[in-house]
């Protein structure tokens, strides 16, 4: 049963095009585009100083490595557009029934729990369609790097930097899934693709500006609370802890643990209680 | 003169002994004070058309609804091809359409078989150009459905209903929004399902014309509860009549007394089948040119308005 909804979600909605162009490729597109850019002007802007200071910069001789694509794409493939993007693809995937009161032709022949389940399936290979999608945008900005610059190119990844690309892709992947969760719980409670759709956001955005004033509140990132309170910092948290950078403190394992959870939390109570509310709903009403 | 067999049908009809496909003890569901449904109690038997007739607010949708799984009961139990309401093994055997359906804008109509197809799990089975055809959208078969017209949503639905090749379907106002010509198509299709495919249907109607051609069996409801139920032909065999479409009809009158009425330019004599070619000799021995004379019963609309308690719409009336 959770496979021929699972068919019959993914196939509705490849059809929307439009739907599928926002969510899983408009970002990377923007962002291989945007950076080529960057790099076109960035070098025109040296060369124009250069001539005017009457110096020569000559080409690197440092390749562009390839390699870096993977760490690259698996930090970014969960940044703040992309979340929006996807927004607008699951906004549509959990309350489109509602909007288009289709929900009766397809919940007489299957079980509610499939049928959501199948939704949620659905966003999570869009959730690795647009990481694949970032992917092929990181190598597209790397390569406009070094034919703009005139560099070589070459492919190196060690183990350990291949194992902390995977492990930060996962949580991206994560924080995706986690985040359209709340899309999930606001379509079924409210039936309303709008509130599917500004909700989440809305909620992301207190949520950003509680993180701006966790030095007024009194709050540190290693406390339950903002662990708690906000999935975004339990994101960064965990992504500071697997691959850590000069100017950030080590993680204690009680921080990461609450990292964990708070993500862990913010992703499973929301499915818990739409499947829940879903159950009982009504669904004779659109 | 011709002598034209009695008004109602009979249609073949499952027997007794078959487990009915739809069964409901003590259904009850609330809206706040509100009573839909009021411990209705009703079996429908495999095979057939079934009619479901009540006015606005008898409980006829909330029964469909519970009976899809779109809603729960607050009372009561309700069981479908012989499994409770909601157990998917069971749903899969029935098709359903209530009401005007909607799809998704951006799909054809194609395109949303192929997807309920993948959704009910028979992707791979459906036939989709042969049910396009057999609801007459193959030329609109590649168009968005949201340019569709209300009949053309309706026949798309009935075709996602039944394509599945359901044992029951259950359909809502299957020909609301629907032109003449594409209400008598449907009446076709249902009908063969039910005579060819042995398929059991069960709709609900307000056009009690339509119900009383194509229905073999007719539950009548109101207020949440059953107040009638049987054989269209049963019921409608009821204050049978002879309809003597003669002259003089003064004549037609002196003989029976308050036994006949006129109806229109008609006489209705109310005789027993028994009595009724002794009147006509009768009559013609009196010297009256009889051009038609047939059996008429009650028809499905003056049993519904019995027993609904309801009043008809005085008949328009024409100046000039």
């Amino acid at each position: 049963m959770l496979a021929d909804a699972l068919r019959a979600e993914a196939y509705r909605f490849s059809l929307n095009r439009f739907q599928v162009f926002v969510s899983v490729l408009l970002t990377p597109l923007l962002f291989a585009l945007g950076g080529a850019l960057f790099h076109m002007m960035s070098k025109a802007k040296g060369d124009e100083a250069a001539d005017k200071l009457g110096l020569a910069i000559p080409a690197s001789a440092t390749p562009v490595n390839l390699g870096e694509a993977f760490s690259f794409a698996a930090s970014g493939s969960a940044n703040g557009v992309i979340l929006i993007c996807m927004l607008i693809g699951a906004a549509t995937i959990y309350a489109g029934d509602y909007r288009w009161e289709s929900w009766r032709l397809i919940s007489a022949r299957n079980d509610r729990l499939s049928l959501i389940l199948a939704k949620v399936g659905v966003i999570k290979l869009l959730a690795i369609a647009t990481s694949l999608a970032f992917l092929a945008a990181s190598f597209i900005f790397l390569v406009a790097q070094a034919i703009v610059y005139e560099r070589g190119i070459s492919f190196s990844i060690d183990g350990a930097e291949a194992g902390r690309a995977a492990l930060i892709w996962l949580l991206s992947y994560v924080r995706i899934v986690q985040f359209t969760m709340i899309a999930l719980l606001a379509a079924v409670m409210t039936r309303s693709l709008l509130a599917a759709l500004f909700l989440p956001w809305a909620l992301g955005f207190v949520q950003s500006i509680l993180g701006t004033a966790m030095p007024l509140l009194g709050w540190e990132p290693q406390m339950w609370l903002p662990q708690l309170l906000m999935p975004g910092l339990a994101y960064d948290t965990l992504k500071a802890a697997v691959a850590p950078g000069p100017l950030i403190a080590p993680l204690t394992d009680a921080t990461v643990w609450r990292s964990l959870t708070g993500l862990a939390l913010w992703t499973v109570l929301p499915l818990v209680a739409a499947l829940a509310w879903f159950r009982r709903q009504d669904l004779s009403k659109e | 003169m011709r002598i034209i067999a009695a008004q109602g049908q009979s249609h073949p009809m499952s027997t007794a002994t078959e487990r009915p496909v739809i069964e409901v003890r003590g259904l009850t569901k609330t809206y706040g004070p509100v009573r839909a449904l009021d411990g209705l109690d009703l079996s429908i038997p495999r095979g057939g058309v079934y009619g479901v007739l009540g006015p606005n607010g008898a409980g006829k949708s909330t029964l469909f609804r519970i009976l899809l799984g779109l809603i729960r009961p607050t009372q009561g139990m309700a069981s479908v091809m012989g499994g409770p309401v909601g157990q998917v093994a069971s749903m899969r055997r029935m098709g359903s359409m209530i009401e005007t359906p909607r799809f998704p804008p951006y799909m054809t109509a194609r395109q949303v078989l192929r997807w309920l197809a993948l959704e009910h799990g028979v992707g791979a089975e459906v036939d989709i150009p042969s049910w396009l055809e057999r609801v007459g959208l193959v030329e609109a078969a590649d168009r968005k459905v949201k340019g569709f017209s209300v009949g053309m949503l309706q026949r798309l639905g009935v075709a996602a209903a039944l394509m599945s090749k359901p044992e029951l379907v259950i359909l809502d106002e299957p020909t609301s929004g629907m032109d003449p010509p594409g209400i008598q198509e449907m009446r076709a299709l249902i009908r063969s399902l039910a005579d060819d495919d042995g398929v059991t249907v069960v709709l609900a109607s307000h056009q009690l014309l339509e119900v009383q051609r194509i229905c073999d069996r007719v539950a009548i409801m109101h207020r949440g509860r059953l107040v009638r139920e049987g054989a269209v032909s049963e019921l409608t065999a009821t204050g049978e009549r002879l309809r003597l479409s003669a002259s003089p009809t003064a004549r037609i009158l002196e003989r029976l007394g308050d036994r006949g009425v006129m109806d229109g330019a008609a006489v209705l004599a109310n005789v027993t089948r028994a009595e009724g070619p002794a009147l006509i000799r009768a009559l013609v021995q009196d010297g009256v040119e009889i051009d038609e004379a047939r059996w008429v019963g009650d028809d499905l609309e003056s049993v519904f308005f019995t027993e609904t308690g309801s009043t008809r719409a005085p008949e328009p009336s024409h100046a000039g």
